[in-house]
């Protein structure tokens, strides 16, 4: 298979609400290839929910979609039928959530949940027992033969949330998408699970879907990234790229605000002033333009086109590609 | 500072609750029942036909006809006359039994909830043991040894009803104690009885009122269940579960006194429970949405 | 979970402690001498003393407190005054009755109220939710005695589909459960009412939350996460919900049981109140009482079986 595992091409998705219709995605690209971790950035409101609904097309009943397509392995996603779209899900594309606390079944033990995911796979339960302990072993939980049978509420945070991670790469899926896997640990479990999982992925191979806006951490595992901003992709390129080389004034400012990169003391912590524009009601032009210090009139009428600056570098921009190189 | 809001008060909300309870058309249909029934209750005097207790041999077990809409009982009561005062009767029990079991619960729940561990515990004890009790059976116990009445009756609804409302008014006050709020009051020195009654009533009222209006039809229902089995009203005061037990014991020859005797009693409990539902549905998002606000 | 239930058990039983308290206060409250208002006016002195003596109510009343507790422990609760047969006999001779007819109710009415939730649940909104939504909230309304002098009217009297008096040869198991179809349907309408709201409530929050969102993206079948994840926790309030309605049940049958002439403890308590046989009256009372109870405890501990989380506290 050539080209990208995951092809995200002019997708957007509206919300329909009485107060008129939420623009939370505008056509949105979006490329993954085999293999590769590919960051998603942005701050709340940025659309990167109603991505990831998209793709494993568990949207919400007033969600539609306006265009686009959502290619995987060659197929597009939003055509397929609800039962070949379902035995997608847990097999080839696989998820991680936010909130650990939340994501497993209070009642059912781990064991129980480890297995019930494997029902496709036509194995004996012992078999799908030894597997599902095998995987624990692999995430770094203690005596897993043990814990399969204990309650979700037994675990700890950082435990469950490796559980997660077990039970997301269990069937070996092409695309994993873990979403801001780490918010909701404090730092150094973190660290412990941003490295486990970039082992496990150099493992198995399969590609991931990551998204943060923890900057540090994007920095260290993805190797592109995207950065969104009110439901358009703004800014993507390689790792390298964004961080050296930010070229949309949105992604200059993240970085200039992010508190592991100041590197003088201050009193105050940069912000960028302004909020997010109304998805149902959006400005002419940029969407950025009104908190865009680098704005010129051009941003206020003409919408930016989705530009490549280098290769494998491009922003939605009319200023990017002018500014010179902001090393800080 | 958060301010903990009043619940309830102004005209404008009142109006704006009345507003959301009339949309919904179970709403609407409880509002007219219930105002139907509360008025034909007060001014049942006047829109009798004829006395409700007076006897009237010849006419004894007449059917529908014009001269007697519903018919007459065995004793030749005017069975519709009957129906119109027994809803006089049954709200004339169900208001003060739920306005003592409201009054006795809000205050044990708040003393159980501000009080010392000890009390607490209690008090609870007491909530869970009378709650343990079967109703109809308890209430019959009471009776067989101090013998029917009305009075009985309210007394011993009240008594268990209670603890229900102690429970809610007791998980309010628990809230409420711990909020923010209520530590800055007291640190500026605010007494006890202060907090409870300026601060800690007006939240735990708007639950109870929502309870109590869900109330009504159970004691309206257990009062004419305990009539019905003679150990309520006594005769001649007309009750429709009076009403019900003639009708049974002639139920095979005469049945439009059993029909004339539920229909009232079960559109009343209908009524105010499908306004009670609708006033719940109204108020608890509003609650939960001033929760948030804190 | 030996934890969970051994302490679960001691608060039933200092419940019940407390209850037989507050029957007896009461009992000792009321104005009046027992013995007179037991035995009616025509008593005679010696059929006073008689009855005086071998209640020990001439003892001084921490005596009648023990002795009445000691007889509790052995089981007497003391003797019907016009038979002379013990009280606990006659009590438990009409006990497997109300049994019957009461959980005949709550099973039938459980099993259709949660399939009704499910539905309901699954399909929000749709007409046919509307509709149970209604008609749940009217079953709930109607009283159940009144639902059952209707039933008796309607089926027993003017359809002569079901029988309108008593229990049933004793030994034919048709005929009982044909004896039991209108006093059960009566007395377990307003349950499917609750039951199916509890549910249909309970399955729209559950369904809500996030790990059944998990397991839809893990791509599990619908129905598993319906009754599987879904289902399994959302059942837990309703477990409650039918130990209380024991409670209500055990007051309902007292109704069902004059209403189609019903042998069992309601018809029991009745005739002993009218005939003013006031130690079956408590005796009845008190049994009724730890019933109930016994209904509740078992509630809590199936919970907590079902519910690993509750198990860590009580």
């Amino acid at each position: 298979m050539a080209g990208p595992l995951l092809d995200i091409r002019n997708l957007s998705v509206h919300y329909r609400t009485p107060r008129g219709d939420i623009k939370a995605l505008r056509q949105v690209n979006l490329a993954i290839p085999p293999g590769q971790i590919v960051g998603v950035v942005g701050e709340s409101g940025c659309g990167k929910s109603t991505l990831i609904s998209a793709v494993l097309r568990l949207m919400s009943p007033n969600a539609r979609v306006a265009e686009g397509r959502i290619g995987f392995k060659d197929q597009d996603l939003l055509v397929l039928s609800e039962a070949r779209m379902r035995a997608l899900r847990g097999k080839e594309i696989s998820i991680v959530f936010q909130d650990p606390m939340q994501a497993h079944n209070p009642v059912l033990t781990i064991g129980r949940q480890m297995a019930d995911i494997q029902y496709r796979d036509g194995t004996s339960e012992p078999e799908k027992r030894r597997r599902a302990a095998a995987m624990l072993g692999q995430v770094g939980i203690p005596d897993p033969e043990l814990r399969l049978d204990q309650y979700p509420h037994e675990f700890s945070g950082g435990m469950r949330q490796r559980i997660a991670i077990a039970m997301a790469l269990m069937a070996r899926p092409a695309l994993l998408i873990a979403d801001e896997p780490t918010t909701a640990l404090d730092a150094t479990l973190e660290v412990q699970v941003i490295h486990k999982l970039k082992a496990l992925q150099a493992d198995y191979g399969c590609s991931i879907l990551f998204i943060s806006h923890h900057l540090g951490v994007i920095a260290e595992l993805c190797d592109e990234v995207v950065v969104m901003y009110a439901g358009e992709v703004v800014e993507q390129g390689s790792v390298r790229d964004l961080f050296h080389a930010p070229q949309h004034p949105y992604t200059r400012r993240l970085l200039e605000c992010d508190p592991g990169r100041i590197k003088e003391r201050t009193r105050t912590l940069p912000t960028i002033p302004g909020e997010v524009p109304d998805l149902a009601a959006l400005p002419r032009g940029c969407v950025f333009r009104e908190r865009c210090t680098d704005a010129i009139e051009r941003c206020a009428t003409e919408h930016p086109a989705w530009r490549t600056l280098s290769d494998g570098h491009h922003a939605a921009c009319h200023v990017a590609g002018q500014a010179a190189d902001t090393k800080q | 500072m958060a301010a903990i809001e009043q619940t309830s008060g102004s005209h404008g909300e009142l109006r704006e609750i009345l507003g959301h309870v009339v949309r919904e058309p179970l709403g609407l249909a409880g509002l007219i029942i219930v105002s139907l029934i509360v008025l034909s209750a007060v001014f049942a005097d006047w829109i009798v036909p004829y006395d409700p207790i007076a006897l009237n041999i010849k006419d004894r077990l007449q059917g529908p006809s014009a001269a007697h809409w519903l018919g007459a009982d065995q004793l030749g009561r005017d069975t519709l006359s009957r129906v119109i005062m027994g809803g006089r009767v049954a709200l004339q029990v169900a208001l003060p039994t739920i306005a003592g079991a409201m009054t006795i619960g809000l205050t044990l729940g708040m003393i159980a909830g501000f009080g010392p561990r000890w009390l607490d515990n209690l008090i609870l004890l007491l909530f869970d043991t009378v709650r343990s009790f079967p109703t109809v059976m308890f209430a019959l116990a009471v009776v067989a040894l101090v013998g029917p009445s009305l009075e009985t009756v309210v007394l011993v609804i009240m008594a268990t009803s209670a603890p229900t409302y102690g429970r809610v008014s007791r998980t309010q006050t628990l809230q409420l104690k711990n909020s923010e709020f209520l530590l800055a009051e007291r640190a500026m020195g605010a007494s006890t009885p202060r907090i409870l009654l300026v601060h800690l009533l007006p939240n735990v009222l708007g639950p109870l009122a929502v309870l109590a209006a869900m109330d009504i039809p159970t004691v309206v229902g257990l009062e004419a269940g305990l009539s019905f089995l003679g150990m309520g009203v006594r005769p001649p005061t007309p009750s429709w579960g009076s009403l019900l037990n003639d009708g049974y014991t002639l139920i095979r020859n005469t049945p439009w006194l059993i029909i004339a005797g539920g229909i009232p009693l079960i559109l009343t409990t209908l009524g105010f429970t499908f306004l009670g539902e609708t006033l719940r549905d109204v108020i608890d998002p509003k609650l939960r949405a001033r929760k948030g606000e804190r | 979970m030996l934890a969970y239930a051994l302490k679960r058990l001691s608060l039933a039983a200092l419940i019940c402690l407390v209850a037989v308290t507050i029957l007896f206060i009461i009992i000792h409250a009321v104005p009046g001498d027992p013995v007179s208002i037991m035995l009616g006016p025509r008593a005679t002195p010696e059929m006073k003393a008689l009855l005086t003596s071998k209640m020990s109510l001439d003892k001084p009343l921490p005596v009648q407190i023990s002795v009445f507790f000691g007889n509790l422990l052995r089981g007497d609760l003391g003797t019907d005054i016009f038979s002379n047969r013990p009280v606990a006999t006659i009590v438990f001779e009409q006990v497997p009755y109300t049994l019957a007819l009461i959980l005949t109710s709550i099973t039938w009415s459980a099993v259709l109220g949660i399939l009704l939730g499910c539905y309901a649940a699954v399909r929000p909104n749709s007409l046919g939710d509307r509709l149970a939504a209604v008609l749940s909230v009217s079953f709930i309304a109607a009283p159940a005695f009144v639902v059952a002098l209707y039933s008796l009217l309607v089926f027993a009297v003017w359809l002569k589909w079901f029988p309108a008096i008593g229990a049933g040869e004793q030994g034919d198991l048709l005929d009982q459960l044909k004896h039991l179809v209108l006093p059960s349907f009566a007395i377990g309408l307003s349950w499917v009412g609750y039951i199916a709201r509890l549910v249909r409530a309970s399955m729209l929050e559950v369904m809500g939350e996030l790990h059944i969102r998990t397991a839809r993206a893990f791509g599990l079948p619908e129905r598993w996460i319906t009754f599987r994840y879904a289902l399994r926790l959302a059942i837990l309030p309703t477990i409650t919900v039918i130990g209380v309605g024991m409670g209500f049940l055990l007051s309902a049958a007292v109704f069902a049981e004059i209403v189609f002439a019903r042998p069992g403890l309601g018809k029991l308590v009745i005739d002993s109140i009218t005939t003013r046989n006031y130690p079956v009256v408590m005796g009845s009372v008190l049994v009724s009482t730890i019933l109930f109870v016994l209904a509740t405890t078992l509630s809590d501990l199936a919970n907590a079986a079902l519910d690993p989380r509750i198990r860590k506290s009580l």
